[in-house]
């Protein structure tokens, strides 16, 4: 297995005024191809500044950080740009669509940057949409979706570009549990039809039991490093929500 | 890199027709400006138009020569013109340029005809005035080429006359009163329209013979002495040279020195014509500073609502910077967007510049013409403008940390 994620001993300051807040310390991390990690812990615990550095958003204070081998550390912004936009997908918690914009066009988007043709974009970000199960929404626009549909495009948009590490940040935490058992299903059918690398942010445990490795960060540091043998399968959870009675549709989410 | 500028177009456009209103709002600096610079190019070109048209309509080989009193002949001045009709004489005689001389003596008097009056500047010359203007009757006829004696008591009435005194009649033949005495109308003039300079309407004039005019509206005039002599050159290319000549053989015929000042002053059609031409320059000028004024507010303004739209839309760039877009990207969406802005209010402004030369030239009958290359240039000018005031906010937006503009901090 190759290595998608190596961080070796990554430190992440920020200056607060007079004060530098020190957010990640000294973090050896090791991600292989085809890995489902939930990175945990509460607010303040250095998740977001991990995960931030994991996206290429930020760069470390210290330490190295080779992303696909990238050295992440020494590029610049424009160089990170494209990193991402070949090496990562993302979903946010928000699910940070594009307001009045279709479905079809907002997973469309990072190919725009890819610089593809409109049509070949169209036809490749309506097959992505389809396999996510919303090949009949594709000129919804997100406030005609509900919350789970919205996280799905997001999924479909973070796919479009096939790349090799999803990253996740609080995937579910603006859906209800049988929606969220359902995105969490789709993540988990992913990581294991496609290998694809996942790295997840959480802090709801039921979340976390669905990964095969879990990293619990607390204080800037990584607390616990802990593989999973049976991870909870939330395929099954949703197949079960789905035969009982209650009506719990997805309460549509938006901005 | 045409793919991503194609995308940049169809988005920025999208987001122009989003906030309908707002644009609307942010453009109209830039649509009055460049409304305001089709408009004077229009007038300045038409003006121009017509200068040349009226300058032609006086001849423009034509130089008048004026009495001008100087200090060496004050004593003089009393006694009136010093210029005579053998300076006239003298000058086609001497002078290799000249065509053409007609002596002319004017003077404001009321005409009477019957029970209707009308003032006017009666002027005494030789048929050779008709020559020297190209000016022609549309009726009658002009008094024959005759000896300069010639004292019969007819006129030859302007455009503006007949009509103010005849009205629809026709005055062929006709007695009119100037001063005291009873003249007969033989001609009409054709219609001139108004005078080059101020703008005078040059059909309001009767033209006599000039012995007449001694004889019957001034008799205390001196012998020979007329106010002004009317040269022509023998081509339009002549002028200066015909004036350079004028100039000597009247200080010669004046007895003044080269060095003194002389007692006439030499116009010529191009002193008019420059004259004319530096007013409209100057109101050009007043009313391009206008318009440029309002470009450049105009440009502030889509700067302004720029920046507001570049901070109402942090999160979208923010998405758009981490699913991959480059700083170029982001630069490019906003700039292309501000340049839309400018070029709406660009081609609406020329489209309301066209209308407004329609509506004035029908109801006004302003002179004015429209020529494509303003246009080009003010359509230029408003893409310029979206650039130079759209890159601030659009570099605001490219610097943007992604991390920030997620709101995930």
């Amino acid at each position: 297995m190759e290595p998608i994620i190596e961080m070796v001993g990554v430190e992440k300051d920020y200056a607060s005024g007079p004060v530098v807040v020190r957010a990640l310390i000294d973090a050896h991390i090791t991600v292989n191809e085809g890995e489902f990690v939930a990175i945990v812990g509460p607010s303040g615990s250095g998740k977001s500044t991990l995960m931030n550095i994991i996206g290429c958003l930020d760069r470390p204070s210290r330490g190295t950080y080779r992303l696909a081998g990238y050295d992440v550390g020494s590029r610049s912004n424009n160089a990170r740009a494209v990193l991402r936009n070949r090496l990562i997908g993302f979903v946010f918690q928000g699910f940070n669509l594009l307001p009045r914009t279709t479905a079809l066009e907002n997973v469309e988007l990072p190919l725009v940057y890819r610089g593809q043709r409109a049509k070949h974009r169209r036809a490749h970000a309506r097959a992505v949409l389809a396999q996510v199960g919303l090949a009949d929404r594709v000129d919804h626009t997100p406030n005609q979706l509900s919350g789970g549909q919205q996280q799905r495009v997001a999924i479909a948009r973070a796919l479009v570009t096939d790349p090799p590490l999803l990253l996740a940040d609080e995937p579910t935490g603006n859906l209800d549990t049988r929606t969220s058992d359902e995105i969490l299903a789709l993540l988990q059918r992913l990581n294991r039809e496609r290998s694809l690398t996942i790295v997840l942010v959480t802090h709801e445990s039921d979340v976390a039991l669905c990964a095969s490795r879990v990293i619990t960060m607390r204080d800037g540091h990584v607390r616990s490093d802990v593989r999973q043998s049976s991870p909870r399968d939330a395929g099954e959870a949703a197949a079960r929500a789905q035969s009982e009675p209650e009506p719990t549709s997805a309460r549509p989410g938006g901005e | 890199m045409l793919q991503s500028i194609v995308s940049a177009f169809q988005l920025a456009a999208r987001a122009v027709r989003r906030n309908k209103l707002r644009a609307l709002l942010t453009i109209l600096g830039i649509l009055i400006g460049v409304a305001a610079v089709v408009l004077v190019s229009a007038l300045g070109s038409g003006a121009r138009e017509d200068i040349n048209q009226k300058v032609s309509s006086l001849g423009s080989n034509v130089l008048v020569v004026f009495f001008q009193p100087n200090q060496a002949s004050g004593a003089r001045k009393s006694q009136g013109s010093s210029l005579t009709e053998d300076d006239g004489r003298a000058l086609v005689r001497e002078s290799t340029s000249i065509a053409k001389v007609a002596p002319v003596l004017r003077a404001g008097s009321q005409l009477v005809y019957e029970t209707r009056n009308w003032s006017t500047q009666v002027f005494g010359s030789t048929s050779d005035y008709f020559q020297v203007r190209a000016w022609n009757v549309v009726r009658g006829e002009l008094w024959p080429d005759t000896p300069r004696d010639f004292s019969e008591k007819v006129a030859v009435i302007g455009a503006s006359v007949a009509t103010e005194l005849f009205g629809s009649l026709d005055p062929i033949g006709r007695t009119i009163r100037i001063g005291r005495y009873p003249f007969r109308v033989i001609g009409v003039l054709e219609k001139k329209g108004q005078s080059p300079f101020m703008g005078q309407d040059q059909d309001d004039l009767v033209v006599i013979p000039l012995a007449s005019f001694r004889k019957n509206i001034s008799a205390n005039n001196l012998v020979g002495s007329v106010d002004q002599l009317l040269v022509s050159a023998t081509s339009e290319e002549t002028v200066s040279r015909a004036e350079v000549q004028v100039d000597a053989i009247l200080r010669q015929r004046h007895h003044i020195q080269d060095n003194s000042d002389p007692d006439f002053v030499i116009r010529t059609q191009s002193d008019l014509r420059e004259t004319q031409d530096s007013i409209y320059a100057a109101l050009s000028t007043l009313l391009l500073s206008v318009g440029l004024v309002s470009l450049g507010v105009g440009g502030i303004g889509i700067m302004n609502i720029m920046l507001v739209s570049v901070a109402e839309r942090t999160r979208e760039i923010g998405i758009r910077m981490a699913i991959g877009a480059k700083e170029g990207d982001i630069l490019v969406q906003f700039l292309v967007e501000a340049v839309i802005l400018a070029m709406i209010g660009g081609l609406g402004g020329t489209v309301l510049g066209v209308i407004a030369i329609a509506i004035l030239r029908r109801v006004l009958e302003w002179p004015m013409t429209v020529q494509p290359g303003p246009l080009i240039v003010a359509l230029a000018t408003s893409m310029i403008i979206g650039v130079v005031f759209g890159f601030f906010p659009a570099r605001r937006a490219a610097r943007m940390d992604p991390i920030q503009a997620l709101g995930r901090e």
